[in-house]
């Protein structure tokens, strides 16, 4: 599903954040990219939806080598991708509701589709009856679960997520996971940066550990 | 694909107008701000040149005749003057009619001519040009008839006269394309403005994979309405306030030439409208753009 062949990734201010990243994860995996702040994590889930693009090497992303990718193809691989943000990026002046069929409004989904997805969604991370308010009404692991519902409403193949029980306590982070398991186990490929110990050596999932950029170690059923 | 979808881009346009009524307000307000300077100096332009045009029209080639012209002759002349290019009048003045203009512009003084026992002027035609610009070059060629005695048109008067229109016309034109470049950043400035305030959406859209005209459509139709709402709204302003203006400015100057026909300020509301919709469409397309690069 996603391949990475000598992956290179230089800021315009010379910052190497990735180096030499060579990784297969394979289709309905679940893999923790884990490390310290500054490791690279983002860019690495950036290069994948072609947020960015690599310095040197290649990224095949469900076949798609997204370095080659033209730009009016992005949106198509894009659409196969569910992105959960670290800053949650959701849009505080419009609805619960409206935040996940915004995005299925933006590619052009039928009044009926929209409103089937968001309500199937909406009920599976546990939000239906909050449907009607704002965001910043809901309680950070309710935001996150928002974001998860968001990202998935469209069936992704891949679903990416930046860090998304990095603020929550340990039982609304325990929460977030069992969702993120259950997704998986429908056949969705997940990775998710993260730094949290305790919710990585309780997944025992495989783990991708960078450090300065580069992948230092790769173990199925591995811990923090 | 783009026009299947046209309603719904235009839905979306007007909800974003409902949604953010303040800010579209405030952006049609300063727009129509923008518009209205822009037309008060298209109003002041366009009646400038009027009155040069009115100035330099008042040029004019006087041909004095010698004293044993016979009247086909006379005709002869008139008829190959008139067939010169860029002639718009000729009208013959006979010596009795030169005579009497003289007796009335003496007015009081008319006892002068007593002592005159034979009418001295002589018969002219007086000729009105097309192009002032060419009256130099009429004038010479006319110069060559036979039985003319004498082409006078003011050489000095009209040269510094055309100099200065030339002038003024440039200058005119030199400030009306700064006003109007001024105008144009100005606008998209705040079209910027707006597109801005709704980076986030137009982040998520490119995320969740809209295609970049599927995300542009609905800001470009808002820019157009907000472009065209306020060139709608200035001209009906420019419109009442140029008609008052019109009637002030003739109390105190009775016989100023001004332009008041609809038909000659259609251009000023054409050129305003055209400056609002296109800025606010090019505006809005471009500031999307710079925002849909994530
Ligand atoms: N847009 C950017 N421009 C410049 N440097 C960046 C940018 N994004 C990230 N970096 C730098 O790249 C390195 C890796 O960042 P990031 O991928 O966000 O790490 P992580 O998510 O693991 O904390 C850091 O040193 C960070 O400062
Ligand atoms: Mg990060």
């Amino acid at each position: 599903m996603i391949r990475m062949f000598h992956v290179y990734k230089n800021y315009p201010n010379k910052i190497q954040a990735l180096r030499d990243i060579n990784i297969h994860i394979k289709k309905g995996e679940f893999v923790f990219l884990v490390g310290p702040t500054g490791a690279g994590k983002s860019t690495f889930l950036k290069l994948i939806y072609r947020g960015i693009v690599p310095t040197k090497g290649q990224v095949i992303v469900d076949g798609i080598n997204i370095a080659r990718l033209k730009s009016g193809y992005i949106p198509y691989l894009r659409r196969n991708i569910g992105i959960v943000f670290q800053d949650f990026k959701l849009l505080y002046n419009r609805t619960v509701y409206e935040n996940v069929s915004f995005g299925l409004k933006a590619i052009g989904a039928t009044n009926f589709e929209i409103r089937q997805q968001v309500n199937k969604v909406l009920n599976l991370v546990g939000l239906e009856h909050k449907r009607k308010i704002k965001p910043h009404l809901l309680s950070g692991g309710e935001q996150q679960k928002l974001c998860i519902a968001r990202a998935i409403a469209n069936e992704p193949l891949i679903l990416l997520t930046d860090e998304p029980t990095g603020n929550l306590d340990p039982y609304t982070s325990w929460e977030i996971m069992k969702l993120l398991f259950h997704i998986n186990i429908r056949g969705t490929t997940i990775i998710m940066a993260s730094h949290d110990k305790l919710m990585i050596d309780k997944a025992k999932k495989r783990v991708v550990r960078l450090e300065r950029g580069r992948i230092i170690e790769d173990t199925q059923r591995g811990t923090y | 694909m783009i026009f299947e979808n046209m309603g719904f881009y235009f839905r979306e346009a007007l909800l974003s107008f409902r949604r953010s009524t303040l800010m579209s307000m405030a952006t049609i307000l300063s727009i129509t701000t923008i518009l209205i300077i822009v037309g008060v100096f298209l109003l002041i332009s366009i009646n400038s040149s009027l009155f040069l045009k009115n100035i330099e029209s008042q040029l004019e080639i006087i041909v004095y005749l010698e004293d044993n012209i016979s009247q086909a002759e006379i005709n002869n002349l008139k008829s190959n003057i008139a067939s010169i290019d860029g002639i718009k009048e000729v009208k013959f003045v006979s010596k009795e009619e030169a005579y009497q203009r003289l007796l009335k512009d003496l007015g009081e003084q008319k006892d002068i001519l007593s002592a005159i026992e034979k009418n001295p002027l002589p018969a002219s035609l007086e000729i009105q040009v097309k192009d002032p610009k060419m009256i130099e070059q009429i004038a010479n060629r006319i110069a060559e008839f036979k039985k003319v005695e004498e082409v006078e048109y003011g050489r000095e008067i009209a040269e510094k006269l055309l100099n200065f229109t030339y002038v003024f016309r440039r200058a005119g034109m030199l400030v009306l394309a700064l006003l109007v470049f001024a105008s144009i950043l100005i606008i998209s400035n705040i079209i910027k403005i707006t597109v801005y305030a709704r980076r986030n959406e137009i982040e998520i859209m490119s995320l969740s994979g809209a295609t970049s005209w599927f995300i542009k459509w609905p800001f470009i139709i808002e820019g157009f309405l907000q472009g065209f709402i306020s060139s709608l709204f200035s001209i009906i302003i420019l419109y009442y306030f140029y008609i008052f203006a019109v009637d002030k400015v003739h109390q105190a100057i009775p016989f100023l030439p001004l332009v008041v026909d609809n038909m000659d300020l259609l251009p000023i509301g054409i050129a305003i409208v055209l400056l609002g919709s296109l800025v606010g469409i090019l505006g809005s397309m471009f500031s999307v753009g710079k925002y849909l690069n994530v």
